[in-house]
């Protein structure tokens, strides 16, 4: 395999895994701190993208759609995380799962009952290959790989050096004396909730582009996040990166030497990973 | 004989209101029904009695599937063996990966298996595309021949295989809720720890009962597999993990008759509500919100709550009459 393609299909790899990334994170926030799975994050993925679609085919400006997709999901997130988590936060996890996994389906058919079931196309903002090491390569790939790493570094010093991200970390360790201290703990969950659906968006409207626009996009995407969660651990946003890299190049790279590993390939070595340690990388207990 | 009797009355009752009820309706539904229903069994066993939440039961369902599809496509004509060589697939299957899985938690657990059931489904439409023919699936209709005592290429001969089978397993399924294996299980569910130290394994426990269960499931896909006449990798779409869950859910999670009561109201409900709006997920995803949030016991658990109060209130006054003489 020559140098040029290898170095093509890391900078894929790095792309799809900042998609992952984005997604996985408000998974595992989520996870962290309310101790619920909360798979209708999958839902704003798709309605990111689909609000993008839409304000793109209107206004014919890409940055617009991003911003009234994010908009959007973080709306919906709010909505769904008022009308229906509010009430199952003590429950088991298993009921969460259940509950937002409906939410989920549901919401797909309300997308396929508004834009349909065809698949829809979303032109690249700028279409242009940047020349680097000698390869080319995509511009708006490396946009993408950008865009996320601001997010990481965003997260970072948001839960880091603000008074709401610090609660956030207490709230991961032990909820019970944050709430103890005197800090708001509903609203701590719902500015969680609303960060993951928004981060969800965004990948859902970055990826748009990349791929064709469908309702199923969300189940499409499902495997490979749970994967990058598993295999990151659920709860830690350190291992959620890690992994999500990880999965990134396994599929990119592995697609290159044989196509089918690209799926097979990520899912084994999950299976391995398990296998030697069943709460993922970077994972500790759960104490519920 | 009237312990005996006691035992099997439910199961008798239950199935031959089916069996009359294949008098009235169509027998396209009653099958789906009863198929539907083995199929359901399996994750109620999972859910209510190990408290493992399976997104995968697809998964199980395209191995029985596709294992007597294989038989009938490729080997032999004889629906029988098609199904034990599927349910035999459907076993070794759940035994490769079963002490893999049962080892996680339950949040993992149900991850991994939603995981697995959409890498089936890849596999099934992509990977092994030159045996499986892909997206448009193994058709072997005709390759099926009659046997002599139940035609199974007859549907309605279908209907009293199938019935048997039903019959069999939830009188397999009621025994193993009465035996020792069936309590430790429950016991795994609710306090893992303190059936640990009781000298159990919580590991073996919960590895036979996910091999019963899944086995179960393997073989309402056998079952499909022969009705149909077809496999497709839609069997497993990742669209459609969710049904035996609702299913479950909405005949009652842990009662013997939950899964055949929740099939026919679903299947019921697709039929007449996917004939009004095409919009079907919908529908789906805001039953299961709503018996959640409502936190309900399922149809069938709430007809025998309901049915258990109004015995003991029965009994109770009955009482209270006695007392005074």
């Amino acid at each position: 395999m020559d140098i040029q393609l290898l170095f093509s299909g890391v900078i894929f790899g790095l792309s799809l895994a900042s998609i992952y990334f984005l997604i996985s994170i408000g998974l595992s926030l989520c996870f962290g701190l309310m101790r619920i799975i909360s798979l209708d994050q999958l839902l704003y993925y798709s309605i990111g993208a689909y609000i993008t679609y839409s304000v793109v085919t209107v206004s014919n400006n890409f940055w617009l759609g991003i911003i009234a997709g994010v908009m959007v999901g973080g709306l919906v997130a709010f909505i769904v995380e008022r009308l229906i988590f509010r009430r199952i936060y003590e429950r088991e996890l298993t009921f969460s799962m259940i509950t937002s996994f409906g939410i989920l389906l549901g919401g797909i058919g309300i997308i396929k009952a508004i834009w349909g079931v065809i698949p829809r196309p979303i032109k690249p903002p700028f279409a242009n290959q940047i020349n680097l090491l000698g390869t080319d390569v995509p511009a708006y790939r490396i946009l993408v790989i950008a865009i996320a790493g601001l997010v990481y570094i965003g997260i970072w010093l948001f839960l880091n050096k603000t008074i709401i991200g610090k609660a956030i970390r207490a709230g991961i360790e032990d909820m019970n004396h944050v709430e103890g201290l005197g800090i708001n703990a509903s609203r701590l969950f719902t500015i969680t909730f609303v960060l993951a659906g928004a981060l969800s968006a965004l990948g859902g409207g970055l990826y748009a582009p990349l791929i064709m626009v469908d309702p199923s996009m969300g189940l499409e995407i499902l495997a490979f996040v749970f994967m990058v969660v598993i295999i990151g651990g659920l709860g830690s946003i350190k291992g959620t990166l890690i992994s999500s890299i990880i999965v990134g190049q396994v599929v990119s790279i592995g697609s290159l030497i044989y196509a089918p590993l690209a799926i097979m390939a990520p899912f084994a070595m999950m299976l391995i990973i398990l296998l030697i340690k069943p709460t993922g990388l970077y994972g500790n207990k759960l104490n519920k | 004989m009237l312990n005996a009797w006691r035992w099997w009355r439910g199961i008798i009752i239950a199935f031959s209101l089916v069996a009359i009820g294949r008098l009235f309706l169509p027998l396209p539904f009653v099958n789906e029904v009863l198929i539907f229903s083995i199929y359901t069994i399996g994750c109620n066993f999972l859910l209510g009695r190990v408290g493992f939440i399976s997104f995968g039961q697809p998964a199980y369902l395209a191995i029985g599937a596709y294992g007597t599809a294989f038989y009938l496509f490729y080997f032999g004509t004889n629906p029988y063996i098609g199904i034990l060589a599927g349910v035999t697939a459907g076993f070794i299957f759940a035994l490769i990966v079963a002490p893999l899985f049962v080892r996680l938690r339950s949040d993992y657990f149900a991850l991994v298996n939603l995981a697995l059931a959409v890498i089936i489904f890849y596999m099934m439409q992509k990977v092994l595309v030159k045996i499986t023919k892909g997206d448009n699936g193994l058709w072997f209709l005709t390759n099926i021949t009659s046997t002599p005592i139940l035609d199974l290429t007859k549907p309605s001969d279908f209907f009293i295989f199938a019935l048997l089978i039903a019959i069999v397993l939830w009188a397999f399924y009621k025994y193993v809720d009465g035996t020792i294996f069936g309590a430790c299980c429950l016991a795994t569910k609710i306090n893992e720890t303190k059936f640990q130290f009781l000298g159990y394994s919580n590991f073996r426990i919960r590895l036979m009962a996910f091999v019963i269960a899944n086995t179960s499931t393997a073989l309402a896909g056998c079952l499909y597999a022969v009705y149909l006449g077809s496999v497709s990798p839609e069997i497993t779409s990742p669209s459609r993990t969710a049904d035996p869950i609702v299913v479950t859910i909405l005949g009652g999670v842990g009662t013997l008759f939950g899964p055949l009561v929740g099939t026919i109201a679903y299947t019921g409900l697709r039929d007449v509500i996917s004939k009004m709006i095409g919009n079907w997920e919908l529908f789906i995803g805001f039953i299961l919100v709503f018996i959640m949030l409502t936190n309900s016991s399922g149809l069938y658990g709430g007809a025998e709550n309901a049915l258990n109060k109004w015995l003991e209130k029965a009994r109770v006054s009955n009482l209270n009459k006695k007392k005074p003489k």
